[in-house]
């Protein structure tokens, strides 16, 4: 069973991720009032991707890009997605360090591609992830402190027994915080700053074509899936629906009806902020870290006083 | 559109995933430019047949020459071409890149694009509609299942006469050959 | 669209009047509404653009250059045109422009540069410069503006072949067949 979990979770990820990259072409498409491509373009870009030969700047400029892709790897594993979770131990303190693997890799790359378009992208990148740390720190820290926990098993099985944490007072304010940063970590409009097309041609991927390009394909949809999977196991009780699973709970149905119904909260939450990405225009990166360090940063602040004077 | 035979795609995904996914190069030159933006937003979408533009070179895998090139412009297309990875298609929209079009006799723009970088079809029209790019696109789409969109490899392969030909309109170039093993020999 | 022709425009006719009492040799005609042509000789443009300029006509739009090939001799055309006056913006029905007109020989064609009563007259002159030939003295920069190669004949003049410059330049290229059939 273990050594399952290791292939199955990383697997279900990506396809679930290039499924959402798909998805989000054709909704954004028909909110245009027009056709748009079939949901199984993303598939075809990557496999054309890889049929190109592309060239290579250095040895570090390959290696960043593969270093980005398996830090996302390595923080699925640690993520329970449904009752799966290869990994468990250190909990929220390690998927929060590890998950500034990416944008290092992603920088390593880019360095080595001396593309001023490139350096660009890059420190947007990185002040923008300054941006939505400081908000995103004390959410995990009122998480942490109301369930007395680092472990997010844990967390999503007390979520069952006594009801979600969007529903409990204090964290309310953290959950709101947590979906007002929400598109500045899935890099979707308004924030979609550092991987804008038409205003420093497509930042740090300027310099990638053929693989290298399908392999930041696929990482960036890899680091979609960990932003919402992150939400969905904090405030939204992960594979549980008021209880309903109580009685099938230990039987392989119960796992995968679990897997289900954690994969359409997540398409919920993702719709969502499809709708918030087709209306915004992009914020400048002055405009957003003024933004990020002040409603959010107030909010998750409360938050975290309320549940620490209340505890 | 052969899009959902199974078949076709397990012999050859390669070919298969080239014809249904073209980035095009956003470059905007000549009178064309204005017939791309209704293309490619809600009125006659492109996206359906997975057209999109992309803003590098290094991401594309066609180039739509839009319209009359001038010298100067000539250089920038060369430099972008010679950027984009294997295997890339190059399509002409317009009379201009034919023969001259309307700028025959001008002492600025060159008459024959196919001289100095491999096209693989031309589009006519001045400028052609939507209606006729997509038509465009679907003959390109014949011409790769019959392996006759080979321009990349006619440029690897007769690199020396490009490079002569290019030499010959601009004197000394300031960009080094691109293959050099071509030429050394 | 109709439109009726008021010759009797009382600044442009006194205008008219001062122009004619302080320069000889110069001929005006106001085809329309605020509008008027000057044709002159070449020594006085620049001080009837300085007295223009002083009336009020202080926004210069362009300068441009026709070839009479025939009468062997190039033409200078500068606009000048008055749309505010102390930063407050005329009605359109009072807005005017002037055209001012000369001739200078072809052979030795050079005249002297505006700049030093019109700022933004510099890229007008070198486009001039480059497509006619046309020597501006005292212009800072006569360097190219647009065109990239050399030609022996400044390519906006009558004299200049456009189809055998083409013939010359862009026709005697080979095709690639060609270049591979000729090899063999």
């Amino acid at each position: 069973m273990q050594i399952s979990e290791f292939i199955l979770s990383p697997l279900l990820a990506l396809i679930i991720g290039i499924f959402f990259l798909g998805l989000a072409r054709k909704i954004m498409a028909r909110i245009h009032w027009r056709y748009g491509p079939p949901i199984t373009q993303p598939v075809i870009d990557i496999i054309r991707m890889f049929s190109q030969k592309a060239i290579s700047h250095g040895s570090i400029f390959n290696f960043g890009l593969i270093f980005s892709l398996t830090g996302s790897i390595v923080v699925i594993l640690f993520l329970p997605i449904g009752k799966m979770c290869p990994l468990s131990s250190g909990g929220l303190l390690v998927i929060l360090y590890l998950m500034l693997l990416a944008p290092l890799g992603i920088a390593l790359s880019s360095g080595e591609a001396a593309n001023p378009n490139s350096s660009i992208g890059v420190s947007r990148k990185f002040l923008l992830a300054l941006g939505y740390e400081v908000p995103f720190l004390l959410i995990l820290l009122a998480v942490m402190t109301y369930y007395h926990t680092i472990s997010l098993i844990e967390i999503v099985r007390i979520q069952a027994n006594t009801g979600w944490s969007f529903g409990s007072l204090p964290l309310v304010l953290s959950g709101i915080a947590y979906f007002l940063i929400l598109p500045a970590i899935l890099g979707m409009r308004p924030f979609e700053i550092s991987g804008a097309a038409q205003e420093i041609s497509s930042g740090p991927k300027v310099e990638f074509g053929g693989k290298f390009l399908a392999f930041s394909t696929i990482q960036h949809a890899l680091h979609e899936f960990i932003g919402i999977a992150l939400f969905v196991n904090l405030f939204l009780g992960g594979w549980d629906l008021f209880g309903v699973l109580e009685p099938i709970s230990n039987t392989v149905w119960g796992t995968i009806l679990g897997i289900i119904i954690f994969l359409i909260k997540m398409l919920i939450i993702f719709i969502i902020e499809l709708f918030i990405n087709a209306v915004f225009p992009r914020f400048r990166i002055e405009q957003a870290m003024k933004y990020l360090w002040k409603w959010p940063t107030l909010l998750s602040f409360i938050g975290l006083l309320i549940v620490v004077l209340f505890n | 559109m052969d899009r959902n035979k199974i078949s076709k795609w397990l012999k050859n995904p390669g070919k298969m995933a080239h014809k249904y996914s073209f980035h095009v190069v956003y470059f905007c030159t000549g009178c064309g430019i204005i017939e791309i933006p209704p293309s490619i937003t809600a009125r006659w979408d492109a996206e359906r047949f997975g057209i999109i533009p992309v803003a590098t070179p290094r991401q594309a895998n066609l180039f739509l020459i839009t319209g009359y090139v001038s010298t100067k412009t000539l250089k920038a297309i060369i430099r972008t071409y010679e950027q984009m990875p294997d295997p890339k298609y190059t399509v002409a929209l317009g009379s201009c890149p034919i023969n001259g079009g309307m700028y025959y006799d001008s002492y600025n723009t060159i008459t024959s694009l196919d001289k100095y970088i491999p096209v693989d079809g031309y589009i006519a029209g001045c400028m052609p509609r939507p209606e006729a790019i997509f038509i465009g696109v679907t003959h390109l789409w014949k011409l790769i299942d019959m392996d006759k969109a080979d321009g990349y490899k006619r440029y690897r392969e007769d690199y020396v006469h490009y490079r002569a030909n290019q030499e010959q309109l601009f004197g000394e170039l300031e960009w080094p050959p691109l293959f050099i093993k071509e030429i050394v020999k | 669209m109709a439109s009726i022709i008021h010759k009797g425009n009382s600044k442009m006719t006194d205008l008219k009047q001062m122009l004619l009492s302080g320069f000889d040799d110069i001929n005006i005609n106001i085809p329309e509404d605020n509008r008027m042509v000057v044709s002159t000789k070449k020594e006085s443009v620049l001080s009837i653009l300085i007295y223009l300029k002083k009336f009020g006509y202080n926004h210069f739009a362009l300068v441009s250059c026709n070839d009479w090939i025939d009468d062997n001799e190039f033409e200078l055309i500068y606009i000048v045109s008055a749309y505010q006056k102390n930063d407050e913006q005329y009605q359109d029905i009072e807005k005017s422009s002037i055209i001012v007109k000369t001739r200078i020989s072809r052979e030795k064609a050079k005249f002297i540069t505006i700049i030093d009563i019109f700022e933004n007259a510099e890229p007008y002159e070198r486009e001039i410069h480059e497509m006619f030939g046309i020597n501006f003295e005292g212009h800072p920069r006569l360097t190219p503006l647009m065109l990239e190669r050399n030609y022996k004949i400044p390519p906006f003049r009558k004299d200049f072949d456009t189809n055998k410059y083409v013939e010359n330049t862009f026709g005697k290229i080979p095709s690639i067949k060609e270049r591979k059939e000729g090899n063999k």
